[in-house]
This record gives structure tokens, C-alpha cells and sequence, in this order.
């Protein structure tokens, strides 16, 4: 066990030996699943390899959760499940897309159903 | 620096759609202490997918690992005015990033590239969630206000924005967390007052696009290479996107030298 700081920074997870200024280290965060596993201890998997675990140890149980819940919504598939998600409750509410005035409607990537959730 | 590559490498390959893919020659860029021996400037082309904030660059389309990987945050797209026609460019805040010069075969092509490249980073991703997070908390509260009577439909859809824990509202704070404490502000986004808008929403303003930061002429010939932005306090970005150079550069470097021991090792006759 050692003891790293840990940031995150958009869908990454940079560590770093806690008296460096350059990270060790990154985990690109997309396709994966965080799990609690103990009481202050959070787990960080890959879906292509779901037995590799990448572990760590929290101060305290709330810490932990503060991590958990960032974390599973640090990727960028969340985030566009999430504008999807927003665009099509405002569509359905006012009748306007809303991101017509960003002029980005058209784009593929923000296409309801188009995408493996 | 490590990475979970093979993770990285199943993300690039796996099918879950691109949001832009397709050949563009690339410049190789070459050591500054290389610069005055008087190289042409040569240029490879690499098969490039784009998924979210995320550029990939292949040897070949059907390549099963990616040879590089270019972090979309902190950087500005720009048209470049290279020897080469349809060339644009990627350009990070920080000063000690290499950029990368790209060559698209045609002016739709390179249009496409630069406008998807433009609105690819997390950062503008989130800057328009939190927009439509606001807009939806003030269609629902003008609804709720303008209705006496209950919603039609069963509104469970909207209620389940609301507790749903996979799409709590996005802190205003800038993401950057640390152990031990967090700079996530707390408390939600929720506006207060109960006046009743306009019910179109016609009120909100759309989200800038994150600034460009230089203008879109490049470089004169002999000008020198620009330092750091001058600070712009409303500029998303955030210092941590340093941390996204050594990640390319390490990236980059840790492939081609795999690379080449390799292929000696195949003209030696290992398997």
C-alpha cells in the first residue's frame, strides 16, 4: 500500500508521489466500473479486463463515497448520456431542442439511440 | 509515466461509435537541437479516430493498437498556414507541449476535423450539460408554476432527473479533487425565485464556446513561438491540463521505442 495524491482531472485519475509535481501515473477513466469494496476502500476496473482491480484506501468512509460518486461521473460517455438525457426532458417539456442555439443539434454524437449506452 | 494502455488501447479499438474518423497526414515534428541542420519537413499519414475528448492516431486503419494519442483539453484548433494546403493545427496553453499540424485532402475534410476537434474537449461538454441542467430546472419550475393542475403525463422521467444518483446536477466548482478534500462547491445549482419565465425559454442566453485564444491568422515566418495566453480568468482551463503533455509526449515516445525493438528483434529471427 502507498500512499499517493490523487487527482482528477476530466476522465482521468493522475497519482503522484506525494512530494512530486509530475504524476507517476494515469488511469483513463471510460469503460470502467467503481466499486466500494470495504468500508473506506473504493476499486477502479476496466470492463476488457473486470478482474484487474486498482485499489484504494480512503481516510475515512466518507471520503470514500465523495471519490465513488465523482468518479462515476468522471467519463465522457456520462457526460453525453447526461446532455442526451437533458436534451430530450427539455425537448419533451417545451417542444424545442435546445441545442439548436449551440447549433450543434445535428452532431451524431448527441443522437438519442444511436449510441451503446 | 504509467497508463493503463491496454484499457486505452480497448477504448480506441473497441465499437463503440467515433465521433470523426479518417486519414490525415501528420507533421513529424523534430527535436529543436535538430532544427537548424535544415530537414524538409515531412509529414506521415495516420489513420485518426476521435472519440470524445480523446484523439487517436493508427499506423494503419486496421491497426489494432493506437501508435499515439492526443488529450483534447487545454488546446486551441486553429487553421495553419503551413506549407500545406487544408492544414490546421492543435496548440496547447501550455507552453511546453509540442503542437501537432495536421493535413486534411480537402476542404471539407479539414472543416469537419476542425469543427469536430473544436467542441471535443470535457470541458465545453460540461460547460453545455450544466446549461441544459439550468434550462431544464427552469422549464420544469415555469411549468409547476403556470399549472395549477397536475402534470399530464406520469412524470416520472422528471422526477428521476432530479434522484436519480447518475445524474446528480453538476457542481459549479471546477473539477480538480484531491485527497482529503474536495473543491466541488456544495449545494446544488437550484435557482431560487418563483417568478414565472417566459415559457419558451427564449431568456436564455447560449454558452460561449470555450475562448480561442489566438486568432485564427498564424504565425508569421521568423515570429517567435508563443509563450503562455495571457491569463484569462474566464478561461476554463485549468493548470492540471499540463498533466496532458507528458501524457502525450510519454505516449508517443513509449510506442515508437516498442515499436522498434520489435521490428529488430523480428530481423533477428526471434518469434
Amino acid at each position: 500500500v502507498k500512499k499517493r495524491l490523487v487527482k482528477l482531472v476530466v476522465n482521468f485519475l493522475f497519482y503522484f508521489r506525494t512530494d512530486e509535481a509530475e504524476p507517476i501515473g494515469a488511469l483513463l477513466l471510460e469503460h470502467c466500473r467503481i466499486t466500494k469494496e470495504e468500508e473506506n476502500v473504493f476499486s477502479i476496473s476496466f470492463v476488457e479486463e473486470p478482474e484487474r482491480k486498482y485499489c484504494f484506501e480512503c481516510d475515512s468512509e466518507e471520503q470514500c463515497q465523495e471519490w465513488i460518486e465523482a468518479l462515476k461521473r468522471a467519463s465522457y460517455e456520462f457526460l453525453r448520456r447526461s446532455l442526451i438525457f437533458y436534451r430530450n426532458e427539455i425537448q419533451k417539456m417545451t417542444g424545442k431542442d435546445p441545442l439548436e442555439q449551440y447549433g450543434i443539434s445535428e452532431e451524431a454524437r448527441f443522437q438519442l439511440g444511436t449510441r451503446k449506452q | 509515466m504509467k497508463l493503463n494502455e491496454r484499457s486505452v488501447a480497448h477504448y480506441a479499438t473497441c465499437d463503440s461509435p467515433a465521433d470523426h474518423a479518417g486519414f490525415l497526414r501528420k507533421r513529424v515534428e523534430r527535436h529543436h537541437h535538430h532544427a537548424h541542420h535544415h530537414h524538409a519537413t515531412s509529414y506521415q499519414r495516420r489513420w485518426f479516430v476521435l472519440k470524445g475528448n480523446l484523439l487517436f492516431y493508427f499506423e494503419e486503419r486496421e491497426s489494432r493498437e493506437p501508435v499515439g494519442l492526443v488529450v483534447l483539453e487545454g488546446c486551441t484548433v486553429e487553421l495553419c498556414e503551413a506549407a500545406e494546403e487544408f492544414a490546421f493545427a492543435i496548440r496547447f496553453d501550455d507552453a511546453g507541449a509540442r503542437a501537432y499540424v495536421l493535413v486534411a485532402d480537402g476542404q471539407a475534410a479539414m472543416e469537419a476535423w476542425v469543427k469536430a476537434l473544436s467542441r471535443a474537449s470535457f470541458d465545453y461538454m460540461r460547460l453545455v450539460v450544466r446549461e441544459l441542467e439550468k434550462q431544464l430546472e427552469e422549464a420544469s419550475k415555469s411549468l409547476a408554476a403556470c399549472h395549477k393542475s397536475p402534470r399530464r403525463s406520469s412524470s416520472s422521467g422528471r422526477k428521476r432527473h432530479l434522484s436519480n444518483p447518475a445524474l446528480l446536477p453538476l457542481q459549479e466548482k471546477p473539477t480538480v479533487l484531491e485527497n482529503g478534500y474536495s473543491t466541488w462547491g456544495s449545494g446544488g445549482g437550484v435557482p431560487g425565485g418563483a417568478a414565472c419565465p417566459d415559457r419558451d425559454g427564449g431568456h436564455v442566453k447560449p454558452p460561449p464556446l470555450p475562448p480561442r485564444r489566438r486568432s485564427a491568422a498564424s504565425s508569421a515566418a521568423g515570429s517567435p513561438v508563443p509563450g503562455l495566453s495571457p491569463a484569462m480568468p474566464e478561461s476554463p482551463v485549468s493548470p492540471e491540463t499540463a498533466c496532458f503533455s507528458k501524457l502525450h509526449s510519454w505516449y508517443g515516445q513509449e510506442i515508437a521505442v516498442l515499436r522498434r525493438e520489435w521490428q529488430e528483434r523480428q530481423k533477428r529471427g526471434h518469434p
